[in-house]
C-alpha cells in the first residue's frame, strides 16, 4: 500500500508538471523513475516504444512504468496520477470559461507555451535518443523515419516499418 | 446540450479505441462535432486551445472538458475513463507480455522495440520540423525555446524550476501581443492545430 501511494504521488507530480503536452516531462520522468530503480534504462525506452502501439494518449506508457514499480496497483496509480490533474483542471474550466477565454494572461500564457513546448520537445528527443538509440544505424533510421513522416508518409506504416526492420535485423544476426 | 450518460460513455470509448497515431483530437472532432453534432466547430476549437494551457495530454483534457459540458461531473469522469480504457487495457496486456517474454536483451521483441522507438522519435522530430516555422517565428520565440532546451535538455535542471523561470518570462514577452484582440478572431492561436502531435501523449 505504501509503495502504491509512493507511485501515485510521484506520477501526480509528473501529471501536474506536464505542461506543453503530456510527453514534455519525459526527461524528468526518466531521471526520477530510473533513479528510483523502478525500471532500467532499457525498460524505460521499451515502455516508451510499447506506448506507440496503443490507441489513446501515448502517455499510457506510464502504466508500464507503474507496473514495474509496484505491480498492477502501481500501474493504475501511475495512470490516475498522470491524467487526473489535467482532467480535473479541464473540468473546472467549464465554470470559468468566459473569463478564461478573454483574459489577457491566458492569451499571453497560450502564446508563450508555443515556443516553450518546442524547447521541451527538443529536450525530450535528446533524452530519448540517449536512452534508446545505441548505434549509428538506428540513428540513421530515426532521421529517415522523421523525413518520411515530414514528407507525409503514414505514421502507422512508418512505425510498423521500424518494428519490421528490428525483427529482420534480429533474425539476420 | 445534455447527452444521456450511457450514450456519452460509449461515444468516448469508441473515440479511445480508434485514436491511433497522430493524437486523439482529430478523432474527438470527427465524433463530437461532425458525426454527432454535440458541439459547434468554433466552440470545439476554443476548447482545445484552452485545454492546451493545462498540464497533461490535450486529448484527455479536452475529452474530460467536453464530457462535463455534456453530462456534468459524471459525464466528465466517464469521458476521461472512456478515452483511456481501451488503450489502458491494451497497454497492460503488452506490459505483461513484455515482462513474460520480451525482457531479454538481444531478443526478437527487444530488437523490434528498438525499431519502433527510432521511428517514434522520428515522428516527434517530423512534428517539430513542421511546427518550427510557425512556433519559432520571432527572435524572442527562438530565445525562449533555446533557454528551455539548454536548461532542461542539456543541463538537466528540474522541470519545475525550468517552468517557473520560462513561463513568467514568456508571458512577459508576449504580454503586449496578448492585449491585441481584433474583433471576430477565434481564441485559438494560428499554430493551434499544428501543436497537436507533440501534445498528444
Amino acid at each position: 500500500m505504501g509503495e502504491t501511494l509512493e507511485v501515485f504521488l510521484a506520477f501526480l507530480r509528473f501529471g501536474v508538471l506536464s505542461f506543453g503536452g503530456g510527453m514534455a516531462n519525459l526527461p524528468e520522468m526518466a531521471r526520477v523513475i530510473i533513479g528510483n530503480g523502478w525500471v532500467t534504462r532499457q525498460e524505460f525506452a521499451d515502455g516508451f516504444a510499447l506506448g506507440q502501439f496503443v490507441p489513446g494518449p501515448n502517455m499510457l506508457a506510464v502504466l508500464f512504468y507503474g507496473l514495474g514499480a509496484a505491480g498492477l496497483p502501481g500501474a493504475l496509480a501511475a495512470m490516475l496520477g498522470m491524467f487526473l490533474p489535467g482532467a480535473v483542471g479541464a473540468m473546472l474550466l467549464v465554470r470559468g470559461w468566459e473569463w478564461m477565454a478573454k483574459a489577457q494572461w491566458s492569451r499571453a500564457l497560450r502564446k508563450a507555451l508555443v515556443p516553450i513546448s518546442m524547447g521541451l520537445s527538443a529536450s525530450m528527443v535528446l533524452v530519448l535518443i540517449q536512452l534508446s538509440v545505441d548505434s549509428l544505424f538506428w540513428g540513421g533510421v530515426l532521421v529517415l523515419a522523421g523525413l518520411l513522416i515530414y514528407r507525409g508518409a503514414s505514421v502507422v506504416l512508418v512505425i510498423a516499418g521500424g518494428a519490421l526492420l528490428g525483427l529482420l535485423i534480429a533474425l539476420g544476426s | 446540450m445534455k447527452v444521456p450518460l450511457g450514450k456519452l460513455f460509449s461515444a468516448f470509448v469508441h473515440i479511445g479505441l480508434v485514436a491511433f497515431g497522430g493524437g486523439g483530437s482529430a478523432q474527438l472532432y470527427q465524433a463530437i462535432v461532425l458525426k454527432r453534432r454535440w458541439m459547434e466547430e468554433r466552440e470545439f476549437l476554443e476548447t482545445t486551445a484552452l485545454c492546451r494551457i493545462l498540464p497533461g495530454p490535450v486529448f484527455a483534457n479536452t475529452a474530460a472538458h467536453i464530457g462535463m459540458r455534456l453530462g456534468g461531473v459524471a459525464g466528465g469522469a466517464l469521458a476521461l475513463l472512456g478515452v483511456l480504457t481501451p488503450g489502458a487495457i491494451l497497454m497492460l496486456l503488452l506490459s505483461f507480455a513484455y515482462v513474460r517474454f520480451g525482457a531479454v536483451p538481444g531478443s526478437l521483441a527487444e530488437s523490434a522495440l528498438n525499431g519502433v522507438a527510432a521511428a517514434a522519435i522520428g515522428l516527434i522530430l517530423a512534428t517539430m520540423l513542421r511546427q518550427a516555422p510557425i512556433a519559432l517565428d520571432s527572435l524572442k520565440a527562438v530565445g525562449l525555446a533555446l533557454v528551455v532546451f539548454v536548461t532542461y535538455g542539456l543541463l538537466h535542471w528540474q522541470l519545475l524550476l525550468v517552468l517557473l523561470l520560462s513561463v513568467p518570462v514568456g508571458m512577459g514577452l508576449y504580454w503586449q501581443e496578448a492585449a491585441i484582440m481584433p474583433a471576430g478572431e477565434p481564441t485559438s492561436s494560428p499554430s493551434g492545430q499544428g501543436m497537436e502531435a507533440v501534445g498528444r501523449g
